[in-house]
């Protein structure tokens, strides 16, 4: 894991002599979700295959490009396309591109993911804000030496997403007339999709909606001491008593259609970052190694 | 050779390499074998030691990367018997695999250790439980997602000496702790330890989860060693320090260094069952 350091200042050096700015916040956009980037006024884009270490994405609606520019008027970089672990990516390597988020100096991640709804009282095409997560992945993108010098040995998670973004999101939902929801995200390998017993257990033990990714990446993003808020499209219900047969293009299809409103969630969010003046952040464990 | 005979192979030729370096700087033969956990490196103390062997010299032992541990074997006598105590122990979130968290266990019983005292910190779940009470392992829930082939136990250590059914923590030991925490005036209970990968600490939701499904303290070491001893026939005793207990609906920050304190805080208690277990006349008159 030492080289992991290395890997992340080469890799932020590739972005910063093309763009030379200090992100405040960084985005990573989930499954068919890749429209935001249109609201972005570009200033560089990267395609994954030419920043050295990142991994390059394989799934059909992910496009693999790192958008550089100002939303809302805030300096912000934007993952159109993510990498899963059903990929076969390591989680290191899927977690990479959050560090050097960090490493160029942003404060804050902004993650969303389509994703599978169990809470009946959620209806497809509603987005929840994730207000906490369980791991069952099986696995953890911080397994091996720690080093020091990106995060503590033992990060804490009592508050993985900051619960002030929660409730400032759900306020901007509420104002935009958009069905929002607080809830709990579960994160298998997939690929496959549950089964009935599987959405039963899953909702016994406390979540809300399932899906294949994000809590890797804010695992990473709290040990390197960035904050987060985190959006799941309910893209179908997974009702095991009523359960429909899972079909892709639908799955696309609701997720493009209640994309406008997860724009207006994340434009509205860091509206309020913008509003709430350029506190200076705690310095974090990168840049205290610098 | 299928990959598995092949692991398995590998895993008892490490092994025995593992005693043979071990046996080469210290003559004794353990009668028990202890592995302190988080905070517990204090108990080498009662160990009058013949020999110490830090793992990096022992081929195939794993090195011990955590904060609080010390990596290194420590042999000697504990009053009547004679022991060996792993001082500092290895975990999965450290990047080792299970058949390597297995190994230094295989190598002790391979030395000729009857029974294995466990010990490590943990996270309470259990709303009764207090911050520096002793959990006596009854039984564990396994989420650290091991694959069987992957602990690499040597076929030979399935069916070592104790054929039929062992259960994991063995039912006398645990009664032999209760007892003595009685007898001693603290506060121990029975409960289900469950292992997560970690390294970070859970949040709400899986506080939340891991309590449903029945556990009573959260960690993340124990199992790997205790499948291995139960695998080659060790009689094994688990105890867990609860160094503060989970309330997620009114969460606080967890530190390491308030975990490390409260479990050198309980240390004594835990020395108390140490004692007692390794040196009491032993029920089955071994």
């Amino acid at each position: 894991m030492l080289d992991l350091h290395d890997k992340i200042e080469t890799s932020a050096a590739m972005i910063r002599a093309q763009w030379p700015v200090q992100p405040h916040t960084g985005i990573i956009l989930g499954t068919g979700l890749g429209g935001l980037v249109r609201q972005i006024d570009v200033e560089a884009t990267f395609d994954y295959d030419e920043i050295p270490y990142f991994p390059r994405s394989t799934t059909p609606t992910h496009h693999g490009r790192l958008v550089c520019g100002h939303l809302q008027g805030l300096p912000v970089m934007a993952m159109a396309g993510r990498f899963h672990r059903y990929e076969g990516y390591s989680l290191k390597e899927i977690t990479l591109p959050v560090r050097v988020m960090r490493a160029l100096g942003a404060k804050l991640l902004v993650v969303s993911n389509a994703c599978g709804g169990m809470n009946p009282y959620y209806r497809s095409g509603d987005i929840m804000v994730i207000e906490d997560h369980i791991n069952l992945m099986g696995d953890n993108p911080l397994i091996g030496i720690n080093d020091d010098r990106l995060g503590p040995r033992f990060p804490d998670l009592s508050e993985p997403y900051e619960q002030r973004m929660v409730d400032r999101a759900l306020e901007v939902a509420r104002r935009e007339n958009i069905v929002a929801h607080k809830g709990v995200f579960v994160a298998v390998p997939g690929p496959n999709l549950e089964t009935r017993a599987e959405y039963r257990f899953l909702r016994i033990i406390g979540a809300d909606v399932v899906g294949m990714s994000t809590v890797p990446e804010v695992i990473v993003a709290v040990h390197c001491g960035l904050r987060v808020v985190g959006f799941s499209v309910v893209t179908d219900m997974c009702l095991p008593d009523a359960l429909e047969p899972a079909n892709v293009d639908k799955i696309i299809a609701v997720a493009n259609e209640a994309e406008p409103k997860l724009c207006a969630l994340v434009l509205g969010v860091l509206a309020g970052e913008k509003k709430n003046g350029r506190r200076p952040p705690a310095p974090g464990p990168m840049t205290k190694a610098q | 050779m299928t990959n598995r005979i092949a692991a398995n192979w590998a895993i008892s030729t490490h092994v025995q390499a593992a005693a043979v370096a071990i046996r080469d700087r210290w003559a004794g033969r353990p009668e028990a074998a202890l592995v302190l956990g988080t905070g517990l490196h204090q108990l080498t103390s009662l160990v009058q030691a013949e020999a110490v062997i830090p793992y990096a010299d022992i081929p195939h032992f794993p090195r011990s990367t955590a904060v609080g541990h010390c990596g290194r074997l420590v042999c000697g006598r504990y009053g009547e018997r004679s022991v060996i105590v792993m001082d500092g122990r290895c975990h999965g979130y450290e990047g080792y695999s299970p058949s390597e968290l297995a190994l230094p266990v295989l190598s002790m019983r391979a030395l000729g250790a009857q029974r294995l005292i466990l010990s490590n910190a943990s996270g309470g779940l259990n709303p009764k439980f207090a911050s520096g009470d002793v959990v006596v392992v009854a039984d564990h829930i396994n989420l650290l997602f091991l694959k069987p082939a992957q602990m690499g136990l040597p076929p030979s250590a399935l069916a070592w000496d104790r054929p039929g059914y062992t259960p994991m923590y063995d039912a006398i030991l645990i009664e032999q702790a209760l007892d003595i925490a009685r007898c001693e005036n603290f506060a121990a209970h029975r409960g289900v330890y469950v292992a997560m990968t970690g390294p970070n600490y859970e949040t709400r939701a899986e506080y939340r989860f891991l309590r449903r499904i029945g556990g009573d303290v959260v960690g993340m070491s124990t199992v790997p060693e205790a499948v291995a001893a139960s695998a080659c026939g060790l009689r094994t005793l688990a105890l867990s320090i609860v160094t503060n207990v989970a309330r997620p609906d009114c969460p606080e920050v967890v530190l390491a260094v308030d975990v490390i304190r409260a479990a050198e805080r309980a240390e004594s208690h835990v020395r108390k069952i140490m004692a007692a277990v390794v040196s009491q006349p032993w029920p089955d008159g071994e």
